[in-house]
């Protein structure tokens, strides 16, 4: 498809039409949809063009159509699906949005919406593809593709319970089992930790649809985290000589034999760094610290990390984190807490698995899972979410001053409203079966919302895994995981992000009650079973553990969380890996010595000798 | 001279300057004063006045080595100024470096013979050195020539109270409601202050004056004050209301002036012991307070799920309130008391109140803590949980008295020189059988304190 040239007065989001004509037109001055429809001849005219791939003269007749009625549906249709074509987004993004809010009948409203919401799903824009998706399944409530595309925008924003629900309602609405469907079904089962139930759909729907590439990558994935490595490998190596030049299985290969130690097969099939992306750099980087090579570790991070500031302006933005930080620093001081209502015991105790990233919170959760009593919540349902939903429930205002209103009437009930919200998933997804206690919940965005979980349950117990600082920089800076504000765009944001979080910690710590229990990474490695014994102990459990704790292989009933594809025996490989980088690179953390120092005497390494 | 224009600069005179330098200081304005002070030294570093003005700010900013070496720098400028040996005696004293404040108080009184500012100093100096009958001495001289020097009287009562000089000390302590700090402390009033003899029911208004610590210390006297002058009217801030309101003896309790109308007398609560004739053998027993069963048990269910089970369950308070005038010398910082922490067999009950419980945040010792201070709503809730540990440890605060006024097992740990009611060389109080003492053995050396208290838990 050929370019077009801008010309002087077009519109900047890059439609080529006037601006005047375009994101800058006054939409009271549209035509109605009568004289709209005047053009519809042309339109399809265009419309055909379109179709029969004559893709400039499409262009040319839309432009001149909207360019005289810029609400022409069809013609905005053809150009808007030219400009996606184009690649030229910041124009597809405005005309989509521009169709999807046309006055229409359902259908089209569906239609529009949908494509729309697709369109921006295809980024990666899940989450600005929501209102889109529901504005589709509102207009036709019986499309099973409706409910498809608003399966994947909650699958992965998140909510996967709601995600599961609009799946199967799709599944439901069609004629017959559809490969696609089940294939992102299969894949929200995974993420809810189901992992039978995701293996035997995977099976179904790849019969159906053998072609569905990233089915098969979801199919391996969730062999890899039952333990079934050997078939996984086989997977993933069948899908390479089929789809060769796929990098995303290639990558998924990578990580496999990442989590099997093998970094030297890793980097032979990642090849040469030059022609890689971040991704894969920094899968290079955690190769080459398998490999006890701090410095061509270190190179390799640092040329992901540059690529992403280079080319996507990454870099470390606190600013609104640092906001929340002091407004609910202002707000959850033991003065204004302990007049608010507390809710009462609920149907079991939660224990919150507290550590920054890369802290061995998981590998604490993998052993509790193992102790009789215990479901593993991972981060599903996080108090965030319920943070959002304080307001509604107290009549609106500003989260979390809006908390006083727990002060008045009715209000003391929504302690008891929120815990029960938080429990429901819990109790749909099988974790309050008969005989658990405990269930573990290891939401890493629980650091900022102490003072709401001091409210719901004033008593749980806070287990914080610490790990030496450096070595948290250094293992977070070669995952690839965004953080919040996009702290890991280096290590000096990763190191402020972790201060931020440590102070928020001290600051709940000193103002509220807290049941708190702080253990080391270290000890954890060194040591597990007495670890995990201080923990059973601290939360009040009397549970004996299993032979071979420390082989962390014992069977576990499903949901898994994620974090189970790395199960594997404890290991010390990991503790006090810093210091080898100390000493091979002596500058590699001179810049963020200052802002971790601190942190590293107050938690007591230095003591340690660290 | 008037202010001149010299290259866009305003030229003050010196004179001046070193006044509004003064002012600054003196109206509390100290990050305007620190700015004036560094412009001022910057332009005549070497002036004796600006360097002692400069050294005051600092000291009073909190940078007191920069004060020490501002106003000895001032001193060997001018060695013959009388003001700066005295200033400085000040802030060795607040250094803890007391000889060297021994040496400057008494050299602002050989520059300065009749100044009764420098006696005072030296007074100072002498008791917290437990040199109680050179404070006794000096601190007369200082009212020979001032027979009105209030603080002078005031510092002559701690040293002979702190001497065991009971009968002694407490005429010299009825100069404390001259003092600038006590103002308001007694109503406005043309009544007389009670002299001890017989009243009529309800005439005497009896006030809970000073800190929350010497409201509890002399809560015990109410009884007697109660059976020379029956239903005697209690006035006490609402805080104390829960605690004074399980004595013996009012008639009513107040927390407004105004409540108080139609007594013909009055006496602040820490004027009773004098009234009574205390001396060391006649001091009325502890266990005057007793917290509420129901908070008792309340509060023992929270910590039965609270803390862990099978240790020593040690409550710790180490900070008292800032703004007291001897704060620096008693509140620790919660990690100096790391030999307690590093106990296994403890788990650490923190009952601080205040902004210093935010300290409780940087904890990560050994012994499990638990930051009990924001869950406290008043002194009865403190008095319950007392009742469910093994023992408390604390600073010289209220939580103390309150501790041992209840019986309760408390080790206090105190400064070199303490406040007066706790005495010397005695690792027991006459005033609570349940405390045990552990003094510093060095000025502001707290090491080996917490060590031995936490030897002997």
């Amino acid at each position: 498809m050929s370019s077009v040239q801008v010309k002087e007065g077009s519109c900047p989001c890059g439609s080529l039409l006037r601006a005047a004509r375009c994101c800058e037109a006054d939409k009271a001055q549209w035509p109605g949809q009568e004289a709209a429809a005047l053009l519809d001849d042309k339109a399809a005219e265009a419309t055909k063009l379109f179709n029969a791939k004559d893709y400039d003269e499409a262009e040319a007749l839309a432009l001149k159509i909207l360019d005289a009625v810029p609400n022409q549906r069809a013609a905005l249709r053809v150009l808007f699906e030219v400009r996606k074509a184009q690649k030229r987004f910041n124009a597809a993004d405005a005309l989509g949005a521009r169709l999807a809010g046309l006055p229409a009948e359902p259908a089209q409203r569906a239609q529009a919406n949908g494509q729309y919401a697709q369109h921006l799903i295809a980024q990666g824009r899940h989450a600005d593809a929501l209102p889109f998706a529901a504005a589709a399944l509102k207009a036709a409530p019986r499309a099973a593709q409706a409910h498809h595309v608003m399966g994947v925008v909650l699958t992965e924003t998140g909510e996967v319970a709601a995600g599961e629900r609009h799946y199967r309602r799709a599944q439901a609405l069609l004629p017959r089992e559809d490969g696609m469907v089940l294939g992102n079904l299969a894949w929200n089962l995974k993420l809810q930790g189901r992992l039978s139930e995701a293996e035997a759909l995977y099976e179904k729907a790849l019969a159906l649809r053998p072609e569905n590439m990233r089915g098969v990558g979801g199919q391996a994935q969730v062999l890899f985290t039952k333990g079934e490595h050997d078939r996984a490998d086989r997977i993933l190596d069948d899908a390479l000589a089929r789809w060769p030049e796929d990098r995303i299985l290639r990558l998924l290969k990578v990580m496999a034999d990442l989590a099997l130690q093998r970094p030297r097969a890793a980097l032979e099939r990642l090849g040469p760094p030059e022609k890689q992306m971040p991704p894969e750099l920094l899968a290079r980087g955690r190769a080459f610290m398998q490999l006890e090579q701090p410095q061509d570790a270190v190179n390799a991070i640092a040329a992901a990390r540059n690529i992403q500031r280079e080319r996507t302006g990454l870099f470390y933005q606190p600013e609104a984190l640092q906001a929340r930080v002091a407004r609910d620093k202002a707000y959850f001081t033991a003065d204004r807490v302990r007049p608010l209502p507390k809710a009462g015991p609920g149907g079991f105790m939660p224990v919150f698995l507290l550590g920054f990233r890369r802290s061995g919170s998981a590998l604490l959760e993998q052993l509790l899972a193992q102790i009789p009593g215990f479901a593993v919540g991972d981060e599903l349902a996080p108090v965030a979410d319920l943070a959002k939903a304080v307001p509604g429930l107290l009549g609106g205002g500003d989260y979390p001053d809006v908390l006083d209103e727990m002060l008045v009437g009715e209000g003391a009930y929504v302690p008891d409203r929120l815990r029960e919200v938080y429990e429901a998933p819990r109790r749909r997804l099988g974790l309050m079966r008969e005989g658990v206690r405990f269930i573990t919940d290891r939401a890493a965005s629980n650091v900022w919302h102490l003072g709401l979980i001091k409210l719901l349950y004033p008593e749980a117990p806070i287990i914080h895994v610490l790990r030496h600082p450096y070595d948290l920089v250094l293992s977070n800076i070669a995952q690839d995981r965004k953080l919040e504000g996009n702290a890991h765009a280096g290590l000096p944001g990763v190191a402020r992000y972790f201060a931020l979080q440590a102070d928020m910690i001290k600051h709940y710590r000193g103002q509220l009650t807290l049941r708190y229990l702080p253990v080391r990474y270290e000890d954890l490695v060194a040591d597990p079973d007495a670890v995990v014994r201080r923990v059973l102990e601290f939360v009040g459990s009397d549970a004996s553990l299993p032979a071979a704790l420390a082989l962390n292989n014992q069977t576990v009933p499903e949901p898994w969380p994620a974090h189970f594809t790395v199960r594997e025996a404890v290991h010390g490989r990991a503790a006090w890996r810093f210091k080898a980088y100390q000493a091979a690179l002596p500058n590699l953390f001179s810049e963020v010595a200052p802002v971790l120092d601190p942190w590293v005497r107050e938690f007591g390494y230095e003591e340690q000798g660290a | 001279m008037s202010e001149a224009e010299q290259a866009g600069k305003v030229v003050m005179p010196l004179a001046k300057a070193l006044e509004k330098l003064a002012k600054l200081e003196q109206e509390n304005k100290l990050e305007q004063a620190d700015l004036f002070a560094a412009r001022m030294l910057a332009a005549m570093p070497e002036h004796p006045h600006i360097l002692q003005l400069a050294g005051i700010v600092a000291y009073r900013n909190g940078r007191t080595a920069e004060a020490i070496e501002r106003m000895e720098k001032s001193e060997a400028l001018s060695p013959q100024t009388p003001v700066y040996p005295r200033n400085i005696c000040e802030v060795y004293r607040g250094a803890g470096r007391l000889d060297d404040a021994l040496r400057a108080g008494k050299r602002a009184i050989e520059l300065a013979p009749q100044d009764s500012r420098s006696y005072f100093n030296l007074a100072l100096i002498h008791y917290e050195r437990l040199e109680l009958d050179d404070a006794v001495r000096v601190a007369e001289q200082a009212l020979t020539i001032d027979p009105e020097f209030a603080e002078a009287h005031f510092e002559k009562a701690e040293a002979l109270l702190l001497a065991g000089r009971l009968r002694e000390g407490w005429e010299s302590y009825e100069w404390r409601f001259k003092l600038k700090q006590a103002e308001g402390m007694l109503p406005k009033t043309d009544k007389p202050q009670w002299d001890g003899r017989p009243m009529e029911p309800g005439k005497l208004l009896i006030i809970g004056d000073q800190g929350f610590g010497d409201c509890v210390q002399f809560g015990r006297f109410m009884p007697w004050a109660a059976s020379q002058a029956p239903q005697p009217v209690l006035a006490c801030s609402a805080e104390l209301l829960p605690l004074l309101g399980q004595l013996p003896g009012p008639g009513k309790i107040v927390t407004r002036w105004d409540d108080a109308a139609g007594y013909e007398a009055f006496i602040p609560l820490s004027g009773l012991p004098r009234l009574a004739g205390v001396t060391l053998e006649n001091i009325p027993p502890a266990g005057y307070l007793a917290p509420k069963p129901a908070l008792v048990a309340r509060w023992g269910e929270t910590l039965e799920r609270l803390v862990p089970r099978g240790k020593k369950r040690i409550a710790l308070v180490w900070a008292g309130r800032p703004t007291h005038k001897n704060d620096k010398k008693r509140s620790l910082k919660l990690t100096q008391f790391k030999p307690l922490f590093d106990r296994d067999d403890v788990v650490v009950i923190t009952v601080q109140k205040g902004d210093q419980i935010a300290q409780a945040g940087g904890y990560y010792g050994r012994a499990p803590l638990v930051n009990l201070g924001p869950e406290i709503e008043d002194f009865l809730d403190t008095m319950a949980i007392l009742r469910h540990v093994d023992q408390l440890v604390s600073i010289d605060t209220s939580v103390a008295h309150l501790a041992g006024a209840s019986n309760v097992p408390t080790s206090v740990v105190l400064p070199y020189a303490p406040d007066w009611r706790w005495l010397l060389n005695r690792d027991d109080t006459p005033w609570y059988p349940s405390l045990r003492l552990y003094r510093q053995t060095v000025p502001y050396q707290w090491d080996d304190v917490i060590r031995r208290l936490a030897a002997d838990l």
